[in-house]
């Protein structure tokens, strides 16, 4: 860890490189960025308010913001596993913490994420959502989030050096855990039967934290933070510790 | 006893080689199933001893696939041993491959920073060296242009010239002095012989054994993952150029006798 702060100048290159390929690539970059949830949100509201009847008032902001919270995760998770097999040749000639490469795809997710919270303000403003205090909580709850993904590219991201075609089964499991998810419908029309499911979801939590001071303009309560804060602590230590342990064996793979 | 810069103990490193190459999780998992995953061992490096003190200049030779840069791997962190053990204290400037850490979309003077990030310098430490490094290159205006437009001598040049820029405890060069030009070689020859003089410990691969006599004390003969011999360079390179002549001839005969 100690290693990895020494190596701070080089996580912020990597995040700027990241940024500036994905920005000036296409003209549209950075507007796609914020265009994305947007069309993706007016999908939903479509489907939803004419296919199925939640009891939700402003079903816009709860889908965006929960659109917002998905991609940054699965984007995250995914780009931290190409992460190390794109700087593969790197890590078996240069001697860097191959932690850096993780972090900084997890680091550039958070930007993109923070740019992406724009078009939800917009959102929040044209269909006279209120705008309260509550959310100048979101940086903690985007640093919640960010630590919780981290965790789980850690674990991940050795995986796809030792096979080629877990990246494809990842992106399966990650659609499975979408549904699993409240993204975009509200918990409550799980089925008696099946909510356990969507209780015991790590993911759930850290959702809510991020989602509660946007829908529903409040911090969540102290013991939803408490439960928050130990499953990314979990995922952090377990991340960390499996991270450490297949590291060595990397170079070996390439 | 002097200072030790670098222990090795009982090293040895495999390379495991499934007999089939099996890159996906799907083929693994029927493979584990049917019991059969079998792999080829491919020792390296096989129970190397090694001690290197504090401002010595090691030289390694040997023949291609002895492990000469397996070695250098293990010395530099990369790979880690699968047994044995290693200290190595002090900060490393290793040059393992040419080019390695660039990126060839990006201009040099953006790969000079890139690389010394790697290599684990801050960005304030990096811009107080950007001038000596280009001037040490001797690229000039060829700095602003992109990687890819660049001579495998100019991305030695400059990869050395990153390297070198910080007076390291471990200096290690794997077959780089090899591709300048000989006021290249010049030059780099110079500051290795002031790293030495600062008490900076060198570890040269080379080819060539004239490299290593002028600028090694020390030198190894590495075969077969085998250390062969260890001792002043005159004498290592005199038994090592006697098996393996630079004389093609020689070479022939040399190779005649061994048995298949």
């Amino acid at each position: 860890m100690i290693e990895i702060y020494r190596y701070r100048d080089l996580v912020l290159a990597l995040v700027a490189r990241e940024l500036k390929v994905r920005y000036r690539r296409s003209a549209i970059g950075f507007t796609w960025t914020m265009l994305q949830p947007l069309l993706m949100m007016l999908v939903l509201q479509v489907v939803f308010s004419s296919l199925f009847r939640f009891q939700l008032a402003n079903y816009p902001v709860y889908a965006m913001a929960g659109i917002l919270f998905w991609n940054f995760f699965s984007q995250s998770i995914v780009s931290s596993m190409n992460s190390l097999r794109g700087n593969a040749q790197l890590l078996k000639k240069v001697p860097v913490p191959k932690a850096v490469f993780p972090i900084s795809t997890v680091a550039s997710g958070v930007i993109n994420l923070i740019f992406a919270l724009v078009p939800l303000l917009l959102i929040l403003v044209i269909t006279g959502h209120p705008l309260t205090p509550a959310l100048l909580f979101l940086p903690v709850a985007i640093l919640l989030a960010a630590l919780f993904t981290l965790g789980a590219g850690l674990l991940l991201s050795p995986l796809s050096m030792f096979f080629n075609d877990i990246v494809e089964m990842i992106t399966v499991l990650l659609s499975v855990l979408m549904y699993l998810t409240p993204i975009f419908y509200p918990k409550e029309i799980v089925p008696e039967k099946m909510r356990w499911i969507v209780r015991f979801n790590p993911l759930r939590s850290i959702l809510e934290v991020f989602r509660d001071p946007i829908y529903y303009g409040k911090v969540p309560p102290w013991s939803h933070l408490t439960v928050s804060c130990l499953i990314v602590l979990v995922a952090l230590a377990v991340g960390a510790y499996a991270f450490r342990k297949s590291s060595d064996r990397i170079p070996f793979y390439i | 006893m002097p200072e030790l810069s670098i222990q090795l103990q009982g090293v040895s490193l495999c390379y495991r080689l499934a007999k089939q190459r099996i890159p996906s999780f799907k083929e693994y998992a029927i493979h584990f199933l049917r019991g059969s995953l079998s792999y080829e061992q491919l020792w390296a490096l096989r129970d190397i001893d090694l001690k290197v003190a504090k401002g010595e200049t090691l030289g390694i030779v040997g023949r291609n696939g002895a492990g000469k840069s397996t070695l250098l791997k293990v010395i530099s962190r990369v790979l880690k041993p699968t047994q044995g053990s290693t200290a190595i204290r002090g900060n490393l400037a290793p040059i393992l491959e040419l080019g390695s850490g660039f990126d060839y979309e990006l201009t040099g003077l953006e790969n000079v920073y890139l690389n010394a990030l790697l290599l684990g310098h801050s960005r304030r430490d990096i811009e107080t060296r950007v001038e000596d490094i280009i001037d040490f290159s001797g690229l000039g205006d060829f700095i602003r242009a992109p990687l890819r437009n660049y001579s495998s001598g100019m991305q030695a040049r400059l990869g050395f010239a990153v390297a070198t820029a910080w007076v390291p405890d471990i200096l290690i060069l794997d077959e780089v002095l090899a591709v300048g030009d000989a006021t290249f070689t010049a030059k780099c020859e110079e500051r290795l012989r002031r790293f030495h003089d600062a008490g900076s410990t060198v570890i040269l691969v080379s080819h060539s054994p004239k490299a290593v006599l002028d600028n090694c004390s020390r030198c190894l003969w590495l075969d077969d993952g085998r250390l062969r011999a260890d001792g002043e360079s005159a004498k290592v390179l005199d038994l090592y150029l006697r098996q393996h002549g630079t004389d093609p001839g020689e070479h022939e005969a040399g190779k005649l006798r061994t048995p298949p």
